[in-house]
């Protein structure tokens, strides 16, 4: 960082930046410099450009290094999350834990290359990626806490059935800006798929649960 | 994936064993996978083509029938000796700030008279092929630091703006997946599904990032780069298609290199 | 069409250590490709390294081995400037010979 010290020994901001000197940007002209990049460095249809907008949830959540929430943004956050959650038709929110155990172990889904959309039959619910789930499985990941034995612990009142369903539904509806997706509010998920997740994780028979 | 070759399976273990290979402390990867990632990092396939590599870029190739001998990738043209340490940086002919695999294709372009369409289209190869020119190269020019610690300085505006940049996409959510690159890079001891995942934000991870790139990728039997490593990040997170050597992936680059400062280049990596 | 092989052999005392890297597809005969059909059994059978014209190792690879696989060997009662040299033969008659100088130590 070349300085140029002028009569009297001060530094001017501007001289300096006259003569080359640099620094770095502020927070609102890197904001803009990288959402132009954003802008430029992909390839997209305007539908799939859309995946690369930020929603306002996101935006707070996109704090760097670690920055905490205030108490306004965090609340923010948790009520624009609750107003996302929607329910599916049937009102039935315990589904079927064999569909459910497939999504769960299902990573696969909705990825683009070159322009177009991966086909399958329905979107995986990644869960195995982050998540240890039925008791033995080495192949899981460690992002997320381990859910084996979720069922277990918790039973399947009506209370802790919805209360399950939304936490996949909106994670950040009880911890704002968790790393875990909003897999049903952004649609990554269907109402009835969630519903196949939360049986997984709270029937007793599902393998999820077994010792 | 351990390779058996009777008679001399045990070569590779007692080599680690007698102490052959030095495992840096703290370093992604302590699970036995990547124990035997760090095992098969050393004498991996990928130096096959850093010689593949040098004879591409001493070649007169392209419609100007010129070789890559006179490209600058920031210390003068064609003195490759820790460049790619320093990378990425600003470069005044182009007037931005360029890692090695875009500096690679204006070069290709402006010295070889090559499309940069073309090039672009197969800078990425397919699995189990001999590889494309542009990983072979990139490969090569990174070998010629190997043994030098990266030393990413900023200088230049554009140097500083990148770096911030960088870092703000690094934190950046987006896509249904809710994925900014710290989602799953920021901690200590994470893996998704039995990959262990680099802690980008330590320096130690920072480091690692900066130091093994261009890597053999063991499942695809070729040279990765981290334009290519970037691409597939963006595919899992559900974004749209990230195109080669565009500032997106410039300015994250510059942001984890610049972090990694002090590493010892060690290129081919090995990734699974 | 063979590829040549990437052979180093450094003198450890009086043992040269060598490691070689083969660039071969080592099909085993199992993959379909796209299309379904099954992408022949193509992989190095037999591995000859001879010291200064002395076979000193004799091998008979499977398909078993991975794609581009690295071999590693020691021999003893090397000396600098002997010559170490390596042949593969794959299932297809196709042949790849190499050879190096043992290099003093460093």
């Amino acid at each position: 960082m070349k300085k140029i010290w002028l009569i009297g020994g001060a530094p001017l901001a501007g001289a300096l930046i006259a003569a080359g000197c640099a620094t770095y940007p502020d927070a609102a002209t890197t904001r803009q410099i990288a959402e132009k990049m954003v802008h430029e460095s992909f390839t997209a249809s305007p539908a799939h450009a859309k995946r690369l907008a930020q929603d306002r949830s996101q935006q707070i959540c996109s704090k760097i290094d670690g920055a905490p929430l205030t108490q306004e943004e965090a609340a923010e956050v948790v009520r624009l999350a609750r107003a996302s959650i929607r329910y599916p038709d049937s009102g039935k929110l315990m589904g079927d834990w064999k569909r459910g155990d497939k999504l769960a172990h299902n990573g696969a889904g909705d990825r683009i290359r070159r322009g177009k959309v991966e086909k399958r039959k329905e979107n995986g619910a990644l869960c195995q990626n982050c998540h240890g789930l039925a008791p033995g499985e080495i192949n899981v990941g460690n992002v997320g806490p381990a859910l084996t034995g979720y069922g277990v612990q918790r039973g399947t009142s009506e209370a802790i059935v919805k209360l399950t369903y939304e936490r996949i539904f909106n994670p950040w509806a009880f911890t704002p800006c968790s790393n875990m997706p909003r897999l049903g509010a952004n649609r990554h998920l269907t109402p009835e798929q969630i519903t196949h997740m939360v049986a997984y994780l709270l029937d007793p028979a599902s393998p999820i649960n077994k010792r | 994936m351990p390779r058996m070759v009777r008679g001399v399976a045990a070569f590779a273990v007692a080599c680690l064993a007698a102490g052959g290979v030095t495992l840096a402390p703290a370093q992604s990867g302590d699970d036995p996978l990547g124990v035997g990632r760090r095992m098969l990092l050393e004498d991996n396939p990928g130096e096959i083509w850093i010689d593949k590599g040098k004879a591409l870029f001493h070649e007169k190739r392209g419609p100007k029938k010129a070789s890559l001998e006179q490209c600058d990738f920031g210390m003068g043209p064609g003195k490759l000796e820790g460049a790619a340490a320093r990378m990425p940086r600003y470069f005044p002919d182009t007037d931005k700030v360029q890692d090695l695999e875009s500096r690679l294709i204006t070069c290709m372009v402006r010295l070889q008279g090559f499309d940069e369409k073309d090039v672009v289209k197969r800078a990425i190869s397919p699995a189990r092929s001999s590889g494309s020119d542009v990983e072979a190269l990139a490969l090569y020019v990174t070998s010629r630091s190997n043994g030098m610690k990266v030393d990413v300085q900023l200088s230049h505006q554009k140097e500083y703006d990148t770096y911030k940049a960088g870092e703000y996409l690094f934190f950046r959510r987006s896509g249904q997946t809710d994925f900014g690159c710290v989602q799953c890079h920021g901690e200590a001891n994470k893996r998704i599904r039995l990959q262990d995942l680099i802690h980008m934000t330590s320096k130690a991870g920072a480091q690692e990032v900066a130091s093994t790139w261009p890597a053999y990728r063991g499942a695809h039997y070729v040279v990765r780069t981290m334009q290519w490593r970037l691409n597939d990040c963006v595919w899992q997170m559900r974004l749209p298609d990230l195109n080669y050597g565009t500032d997106y992936a410039i300015a994250l680059t510059l942001y984890l290199n610049r972090n990694g400062n002090g590493a010892e280049m060690r290129v081919p990596g090995f990734k699974r | 069409m063979p590829e040549p092989m990437k052979i180093r052999a450094t003198l450890k005392g009086d043992t040269a250590d060598v490691r070689i890297l083969m660039l071969h597809p080592m099909e085993t005969g199992q993959r379909k490709n796209s299309k379904g059909q099954i992408i022949p059994l193509h992989f190095i059978q037999s591995v000859l390294v001879t010291h200064n014209g002395k076979t000193v190792l004799d091998a008979q690879w499977s398909q078993a081995v991975s794609r581009n696989p690295f071999l590693g060997l020691r021999v003893k009662g090397a000396k600098a400037g002997d010559k170490i040299s390596v042949t593969w033969t794959d299932n297809k008659g196709e042949k790849q010979t190499d050879e190096v100088t043992v290099a003093a130590a460093s």
